[in-house]
């Protein structure tokens, strides 16, 4: 069983967790697309440390030793998870760099062309 | 047909204007086009100086990203067949007849300049020849064609690989994984053999340190590439599917 002074750092510990992801989205600095997986984090976190009996049977379906273990190897899967996705939005915006700078210099050297074209006509 | 010439160039500024004007010489009935992988030493200005056709790339996106920009340039001005060629001296435009050939006879799709089919000019490091044969055999066994000259950078494609190319190019170090993905797309792929010379200036882009890295890489990239197309391959376009 965890004990009742740890329950409540870490109730309030997920409550400050959700504090300031809100108060990230509320200032724009986070894209609600990408949190959305830090808020389900919370969550399960949120249920798990206010309904211990949930924790044990979880515990005890994976055959993890310790209570304590169990909340941790919850965490490390969700933060693997969200570096997992952080790699792969990376991987995507440098795709969609790519086809931009393509395009840049593309269209850069069009405006070259029709510079030329221009000052000839002149 | 409309040809054009692509060639990335990467700080290349010692060979770029000896490289192009040699081409322009040999080579005037077809276009070309610089790319400048936005490069941190005068290659843009020299391109600029001598009034080249260049596109200037304004981050540096490695050979891959730059070519990859000259296939979407062919596709969108609509050209028929491009050729790649390095920028620093390495591939010699006379032979350049020899890699359009089966394209303009229609026996190939994709061409590839090899220097180790008659085994003359230049002929690479005896370690790097090693690392070229085990990336060799692994395309052989992952695709059962065998091409030698995996890495080489001198080829040309027709106008449905200038079209697949422009949409999807391997980066990083492209060579070796472009031809798997040729082959999984069905492309009919050919080596041709032409000599190729050392460095003329500037050095190389893969150095001894990256070799190590250079052969996990690619040998993962083309392991995924492969996979990436499952045991069926992609259909080749324009034909039926039970042609």
């Amino acid at each position: 069983m965890i004990p009742a002074t740890l329950r409540i750092t870490l109730i309030s510990a997920v409550i400050c967790y959700f504090i300031v992801i809100l108060y990230f989205l509320k200032q724009k600095a986070l894209n609600l697309k990408y949190t959305l997986l830090w808020l389900v984090a919370g969550v399960v976190m949120g249920i798990l440390v206010a309904v211990p009996e949930l924790l044990m049977l979880l515990i005890h379906i994976f055959g993890i030793q310790d209570n304590m273990n169990g909340l941790f190897i919850f965490a490390i899967g969700f933060m693997i998870m969200i570096l997992l996705s952080l790699t792969s939005i990376a991987s995507r915006q440098n795709r969609k760099i790519r086809t931009l700078t393509q395009e840049l210099a593309i269209l850069d050297k069009r405006v070259r062309e029709l510079e030329q074209e221009t000052e000839t006509g002149k | 047909m409309r040809v054009l010439i692509i060639i990335p160039a990467y700080n290349e500024a010692e060979n770029i204007v000896q490289v192009v004007k040699h081409m322009m010489e040999e080579a005037p009935q077809y276009d070309y086009l610089v790319i400048n992988d936005g490069s941190t030493d005068s290659t843009l200005d020299l391109c600029r100086r001598e009034n080249f056709h260049y596109l200037d790339l304004p981050i540096n996106m490695g050979i891959g990203g730059a070519v990859q920009a000259g296939y979407v340039y062919a596709r969108k001005c609509d050209y028929d067949i491009a050729v790649q060629m390095d920028g620093d001296g390495q591939h010699d435009i006379a032979y350049l007849d020899r890699l359009l050939a089966p394209i303009l006879s229609g026996e190939a799709d994709v061409v590839i300049g090899s220097r180790f089919l008659e085994k003359e000019g230049f002929q690479s490091s005896v370690s790097r020849r090693m690392g070229i044969n085990i990336l060799s055999a692994l395309i052989w066994l992952t695709t059962g064609k065998r091409i030698m000259d995996v890495t080489s950078g001198y080829r040309a494609v027709n106008k449905m690989f200038i079209k697949i190319y422009s949409e999807d190019y391997p980066m990083d170090y492209p060579e070796p994984e472009a031809i798997v993905a040729a082959i999984m797309h069905l492309g009919r792929v050919k080596e041709v053999p032409v000599q190729m010379r050392a460095r003329e200036g500037g050095t190389s882009s893969i150095t001894f340190k990256k070799s190590v890295y250079y052969m996990i890489k690619v040998t993962l990239a083309i392991l995924i590439c492969r996979m990436g197309y499952g045991i069926r391959r992609a259909k080749r376009e324009g034909t039926e599917k039970n042609a």
